[in-house]
């Protein structure tokens, strides 16, 4: 056949015509857009039988319970607990995303040693046996130098079989420096200690009460146990609660509040105290209570017959409305309102505790709240505050201290905490920086760090990262590679919250005794191991005494002895409440000398001229740097969206920041619209912000919601460490000031710092 | 479609979000992303990029210090039933990808079916739906933590809420079993109702009115649902979308921004 | 001789080949920039794209609608000259159908980008909600598309050496005879597909912006958009034309011809454009305001969507390039009829933009902000794809195709 010019064409355009004819290009149209939805590079989740585990939640101290939804041996899902005391089927955004921690990238997959430099990220893997051995030959040696006291340890907690491991290992070690994380749960301790007799922890019955005053408190900001404070919050709705909050920049709980009254920073003890003025001079205050249960109202004589201004001549003389309106920047008006409706209240509450709580603040201000409560006597009382009993499930053998632990245990604590300076104090970890890097050697030459991620919480970043590395051994039981863990020279990674047994007691702030118990949701992923086994193992190889402290094949034998016939209802329900438990009645709630409430106590003041714990002084708090260089006062905030403590926020969450949070990886700094525009700022403009520590870029965000001459920065950002979706996003509150030491506590006191900002 | 609409047992699925005791707190947007597989990445600060079936909007009164007032406000699917369900999506998507349930009264998105024409994303006044510009991804492990009963998007398509669908069909699934025709008021509740710290979302059948959601919300069905509680509205009345989400607020400025109001309105 | 003489159309001058060549390379680079742009595009997914979840429709579909509303020359010239008997349209008719193919088929092009999963894009047809304007838009247009290349093919066959072949000789007469029915087609084709794709917006009741009442299932813009590519699009035709001519530096159609049909486009445009006004009239005082919304509202954020936007749109290339060319003076004055046509082009281009990418910038939710929107270089790159395929396509066919019928006779060889 021959091909010519005319056949090709007809030849070509016949074929074209006739594949369309077939089905070939309908079948392959067909199977591109199967292949679209059967991408191989989007996942297809396996299917697979559904089960729930409960466990509680060991994101943050609050102790909610949660329901984790499994298919075959995945967790999928994590939902609150139905019928938990805490939380009730209720969760966080936090609470929901640990399971992106569970499975995220930030895990440490197995024990690591150090090989580079501190922080250099160079690492190499050690075996369980291996790294234990190493750890305890430095600490055997260390102890053998005589210095058993040179050991710290670092924990969020001291409650808890964990942290009571940690703590016991120590003691049998020989060394007092065990440190718990400070927050305002150490203030309310302290001034429990002072005011109530003893340091126990408190409750508050926010439930039941009928006026809330918050100093601060972000309750609905992440306040101590967000959930529960959430859950209150919708109560009040309902029964029509007044809600009022005190601050100088509307938080969500301001905005939610029945008023938001914006206070100058730092003046929050003056304005209770000037309440106080008012309700005495009205004589609103709880007459029974103050006459029958407390001392140190009305002026006395001591033995010697000398004379002491009681609290309410105190008050009176010092804290009139014009010289508390002029301090705190609020009207006489609305003071005396204010002091009229809490006193008018049946049942009202003042709280404090800036923020989430994690700042414990100043004595001063936490004495001169808990005495408005006593006024009202909102102490031990419905609707009030309340001491709470410790837990008291942790009964172990007796220890047996060997020579060096007993003259160990004997020295004063580095930190000062329960010495001469700070009598009062438990733990003052704020001041590790301060001590070590004032001697030349540390005086702590090992140091344990569990639950707790000090370089990254720690205020001055700086002065933090100094002190650590002077400090010859860290060794980190962090599931995570946070600030601290890279910055170790062992990581024994615990196994994650949800991948281990681990209970908790009673959580700060809650009425009713609580014993929670976590179980493994899922089987470990990774070679990883319980910090209780790595301590009791530890403590095995040490030998001797030591040794004998720890007389437990592992950390769930001890557990399951430690609490007897409880266990089998922990594990079934998960939780074991005491739901009857009622605040001890006036007659027996105080265990001071006198048994009664003490305004008198003197120890809480500063002021040498004052009998009580109302200075004759009246002044806001001070900050650091210098006023006229630095015309601003930079104050941290706290969202639910960010997480600040020693868990990194996860991906989920920080999805929900909002752009005036956090914008590319910038921090927006809250600036209102007059201060702006006299810095020459705009919404959205980036920034320099510059306190006596530090300089870093921002961008500004306009805000009615916070007072003129202030700048608020969201704390829960600035992380170095975490991965992609955490790391180097905005700025860390704490890289920008430095902690204060209160005269009395020696708790950390800053709320705040002095700033400029000029666009960059 | 029709043909389902018997008396009685169809079902309008809605929702009464309660203003004055949302906090803001955010909980409710997680829940939906760990109940739904939402991806993330590792920059979500351009919110008009990031996957947020439900969003917290934030808003002000506008007012200086101290009338200066915010609001928060979770905005899931409206499950817009518009007139006869033709809602602003349904209406203009080309391949039936989008459907209006006379049945359950829920917008559904068939992630297979839609093509990435992002029409419905213009037609939705509430941006409520969200294009996969990127391919999802769950770094490390996470691909474990993913949920069976949702389907992970692909690239290149549009999704949204649709009040957790998948939970409706597991308990109905389980009511079956059990030999039931009708499901309690409570077996099927979206995630985010579930989790919300506030109890600020109320989820059920506005159709009946034993249900918490109609007893408050009080729809109008002469009025297309329109609520007769005074505290009640919803977003953008006016544009006629006949939502089914409705909103509580005792502030009358937050009622008031729930819809547009031309200045001589005011 | 050149190399590609024997090609050319009969008795007419072309320029060398390889001053041809480099035209062309020119123009493919490029046109490669486009085609690398629309590769990332589709193997990386829209992410290359400054497009977000507020402005899922933008540059590009506003360069749809612009290309449809500016090709919509080829149906309306055909509707003339084929159905209304404007004889002297047959001089034209060739560059407004070629001009029109390549109109559609790049339209089509973009789409094929546009959409987030181009594989899936026949869903259209195979799951398709009759409710959708999309629909309408997308079965009108492939349609249209096949009587355009029905309408184009016989113009190839016209071609000097496929002409000597007798099937395509004889094919191509058969074609032409056939003709009237084709127009007829589109022309029918093109009023559903332009007016779909005003409904677009226009059905579009949560944006305010956008909506518009109207007859039946169509609104206003339903019809507008017709009215506007019928009157608009000729004069892109005759624009595109007078480029050629200043390019290739020769006359190619007679003045009577642009003439006539810049005439039936002027009084188009004025009819138009006083609809257009009682459209927005009647959308600012009775439309927005029972939304709630004041319709200074929607051009008072910010400057680039300011109400000069109207005043262009309407004023600038709506009244004035109408007046200039219903009147004979201006109409035949070379210089006014360069500004009337340009103004009249670039008036269909506003009015797309306009109810595209303004329609997604201003809120409804009245917490929520306005969304400003500016296009990645990719968007940029593809959309000048089309035009670069454009200019190849018009120069090949100029060069080999018979497309002005009195080309020889306006420029005569003389050797």
């Amino acid at each position: 056949m021959k091909i010519d010019r005319r056949s090709f064409l007809a030849l070509s355009i016949g074929s074209t015509a006739g594949i369309h004819l077939t089905p070939l290009p309908w079948k392959l149209m067909d199977d591109s857009s199967i292949w679209t939805q059967n991408w191989p590079w989007t996942p297809v989740p396996k299917d697979g039988a559904a089960n729930y585990v409960n466990s509680v939640c060991g994101l943050c101290p609050a102790g909610c319970g949660i329901l984790v939804r499994k298919i075959d041996n995945r967790a999928v899902k994590i939902e609150g607990l139905p019928g938990h005391p805490v939380n009730d089927g209720r969760i966080c955004g936090l609470g929901l995303s640990g399971l992106q921690m569970l499975y995220g990238g930030t895990r440490v997959k197995t024990p690591l040693k150090r090989t580079g430099e501190r922080g250099a990220g160079q690492w190499r893997k050690i075996s369980w046996r291996k790294a234990i051995e190493e750890i305890s030959n430095t600490l055997i040696e260390q102890r053998k130098s005589g210095n058993p006291q040179a050991l710290g340890a670092i924990c969020s907690s001291d409650q808890g079989t964990t942290s009571q491991l940690l703590s016991r290992f120590l003691n049998v070690y020989g060394s007092p420096n065990f440190l718990r994380t400070p927050s305002v749960q150490s203030s309310y301790e302290m001034a429990n200690a002072l005011m109530n007799g003893s340091p126990k922890a408190v409750g508050f019955d926010l439930e039941n009460a009928d006026y809330i005053l918050s100093f601060g408190s972000g309750l609905l900001d992440g306040w101590v146990s967000p959930v529960r404070m959430i859950r209150a919050h919708s109560i009040w709705q309902d029964e029509k609660v007044p809600v009022v909050q005190i601050e100088p920049r509307m938080s969500h709980t301001a905005a939610k509040a029945d008023k938001w009254i914006a206070i100058k920073p730092g003046a929050n003890a003056v304005l209770a105290l000037g309440m106080a003025y008012v309700i005495i001079k009205e004589k609103l205050y709880d007459k029974r209570f103050i006459e029958k249960h407390s001392l140190g109202f009305e002026s006395w004589k001591d033995e010697k017959g000398r004379p002491h201004k009681g609290f309410k001549q105190s008050v009176i003389e010092n804290y009139t409305p014009v010289k508390v309106s002029a301090i705190t920047g609020i009207d006489e008006a609305i003071i005396i309102q204010l002091a009229k409706d809490f006193a008018g209240a049946a049942l009202p509450i003042a709280l404090c505790g800036s923020g989430d709580g994690t700042a414990p603040g100043s004595l001063n201000e936490m004495a001169a709240i808990h005495a408005l409560n006593a006024l009202k006597g909102a102490i031990n009382k419905k609707g009030g505050v309340w001491a709470v009993p410790s837990p008291d499930y942790i009964l172990w053998p007796e220890l047996e201290m060997d020579e060096t632990a007993s003259k160990g245990i004997q020295t004063e604590r580095f930190d000062g905490a329960g010495g001469k300076k700070y009598a009062q104090a438990r733990s003052l970890l704020n001041r590790l920086p301060e001590v070590i890097n004032a001697s030349s050697e540390s005086p702590l030459q090992s140091l344990l760090v569990y639950n707790a991620n000090p370089m990254y919480t720690m205020a001055d970043s700086i002065a933090v990262k100094e002190a650590f590395a002077k400090i010859p051994l860290i060794v980190s039981f962090s599931p995570y590679m946070d600030e601290t863990a890279s910055y170790s020279d062992y990581i024994l990674p615990n196994h994650t919250y949800l991948e281990r047994y681990e209970d908790s007691a009673t959580p700060f702030g809650f009425t009713q005794p609580l014993i929670s118990l976590a179980k493994p949701v899922v089987k470990p992923l990774f070679n990883t191991k319980h910090t209780g086994d790595v301590i009791i193992k530890l403590a095995q190889v040490m030998g001797d005494q030591i040794a004998k402290a720890f007389p437990w094949k592992d950390y769930l034998t001890c557990l399951k002895t430690t609490m007897g016939d409880k266990w089998k209802t922990l594990v079934k329900q998960g939780y074991i409440v005491d739901k009857n438990h009622k605040a001890p009645d006036w007659a027996k709630g105080f265990e001071t000398a006198s048994k009664k409430f003490e305004f008198a106590a003197k120890a809480v003041n500063t002021d040498p001229k004052s009998d009580v714990i109302a200075p004759s002084e009246l002044k806001p708090a001070d900050l650091e740097g210098d006023a006229k260089a630095f015309p601003l006062v930079l104050i941290p905030y706290d969202t639910m969206r960010l997480a600040s403590g020693f868990i990194g926020t996860p991906p989920f969450v920080v999805k929900t920041v909002g752009d005036d949070v956090l914008k590319a990886n910038d921090s927006c700094v809250d600036i209102n619209p007059q201060t702006a525009e006299e810095f020459g700022l705009t919404e959205g403009d980036k920034a320099m912000l510059t306190t006596p520590k530090s300089e870093v870029r921002v961008r500004a965000h306009l805000s009615e919601g916070i007072l003129p001459g202030l700048i608020a920065l969201p704390r829960g950002l600035g992380h170095s460490a975490y991965d992609k979706f955490l790391a180097g996003k905005g700025i860390n509150f704490n890289a920008l000031h430095a902690p204060k030491a209160d005269p009395i506590s020696g708790l950390d006191t800053t709320w705040g710092v002095r700033a400029k900002i000029s666009k960059a | 479609m029709e043909n389902n609409h018997k008396k009685g047992k169809t079902k309008k699925f809605g929702m009464v979000i309660d203003l004055d005791k949302c906090t803001g707190c955010g909980s409710c947007m997680v829940a939906c992303m760990s109940e739904n597989n939402v991806p993330f990445k590792a920059d979500e600060t351009d919110k008009r990029l990031s996957i947020t079936w439900m969003l917290v909007y934030k808003f002000n009164n506008g007012k200086a210090h101290p009338n200066y007032d915010e609001c928060y406000l979770p905005r899931p699917c409206m499950q817009c039933e518009g007139d006869h369900g033709h809602s602003p999506c349904v209406s203009v998507c080309p391949a039936v990808a989008t459907d209006y349930s006379h049945e359950t009264g829920i917008v559904s998105q068939i992630y297979t079916r839609c093509f990435g024409c992002r029409y419905c994303m213009a037609a939705c006044p509430y941006h409520a739906r969200y294009f996969n510009w990127w391919d999802p991804a769950w770094p490390a492990d996470m691909e474990k933590y993913l949920s069976p009963n949702v389907s992970p998007r692909m690239r290149g398509i549009v999704e949204k809420c649709g009040f957790c669908f998948h939970r409706y069909q597991l308990a109905t699934d389980k009511a079956y079993y059990e030999g039931r025709d009708e499901l309690e008021e409570g077996e099927y509740q979206t995630a985010c109702t579930q989790a919300c710290p506030a109890g600020a979302i109320i989820f059920g059948d506005l159709n009946n009115p034993e249900h918490m959601v109609h007893k408050i919300a009080q729809p109008d069905a002469k009025h297309h649902g329109r609520p007769k509680n005074p505290n009640a509205f919803r977003l953008l009345e006016r544009l006629g979308t006949n939502p089914k989400v409705y909103y509580l607020s005792s502030r009358k400025w937050v009622r008031d921004s729930g819809d547009n109001y031309r200045p001589d309105e005011k | 001789m050149d190399l590609d003489s024997a090609l050319w159309p009969k008795d007419v001058q072309r320029c060398s080949f390889p001053k041809f060549m480099i035209g062309i390379t020119v123009v493919t680079l490029v046109l490669i920039w486009g085609v690398y742009a629309a590769l990332l595009c589709w193997f990386k997914g829209l992410n290359q794209t400054n497009m977000n979840d507020y402005y899922g429709f933008a540059l590009w579909i506003w360069a749809d609608l612009a290309i449809i509303g500016l090709g919509g020359g080829a149906f309306f010239t055909g509707f003339l000259r084929y159905l209304v008997k404007k004889d002297e349209l047959k001089n034209i008719i060739n560059y407004a159908v070629l001009i029109g193919f390549i109109c559609y088929s790049s339209a089509q092009l973009i789409l094929g980008i546009d959409v987030g999963q181009p594989l899936r894009g026949w869903f259209i047809f195979w799951h398709a909600n009759v409710h959708s304007m999309l629909t309408e838009v997308a079965f009108c247009l492939s349609c249209y598309f096949v009587v355009l290349c029905i309408e184009y093919i016989p113009l190839i066959l016209e071609n000097r050496q496929l002409d000597k072949e007798p099937f395509f000789h004889h094919l191509s007469h058969n074609m032409h005879g056939i003709m009237a029915i084709f127009a007829a087609t589109g022309a029918f084709l093109s009023c559903f597909h332009q007016g779909s794709l005003g409904g677009v917006s226009g059905v579009l009741f949560g944006r305010p912006f956008g909506f518009r009442e109207g007859i039946f299932i169509w609104p206003w813009t339903f019809f507008l958009f017709t009215w506007s590519a019928a009157a608009c699009g000729p004069c892109f035709t005759i624009l595109v034309t007078k480029l050629t001519e200043t390019i290739s530096k020769k006359q190619l159609v007679k003045p009577d011809v642009i003439d006539l049909l810049a005439k039936i486009s002027g009084w188009m445009m004025f009819t138009y454009i006083i609809a257009k006004t009682v459209d927005t009239w009647y959308w600012a005082l009775y439309t927005a305001p029972s939304k709630g919304f004041n319709w200074a509202f929607f051009y008072s954020d910010n400057a680039f969507y300011g109400p000069w936007i109207l005043w262009l749109e309407i004023v600038i290339c709506g009244y004035i390039p109408a007046m200039l060319l219903i009147t004979k003076k201006t109409r035949q004055k070379n210089a006014t009829l360069w500004t009337a046509i340009i103004l009249a082009s670039i008036g269909v281009c506003v009015n797309r933009w306009a109810l595209v990418l303004q329609v997604m910038a201003p809120p409804v939710l009245p917490f929520d902000t306005w969304a400003l929107y500016i296009p990645s270089w990719q968007e940029v790159a593809t959309t000048i794809l089309p035009i670069a395929y454009g200019v190849i396509l018009i120069m090949i066919s100029y060069r080999y195709l018979p497309i002005f019928p009195q080309e020889r006779e306006l420029n005569p060889i003389t050797n």
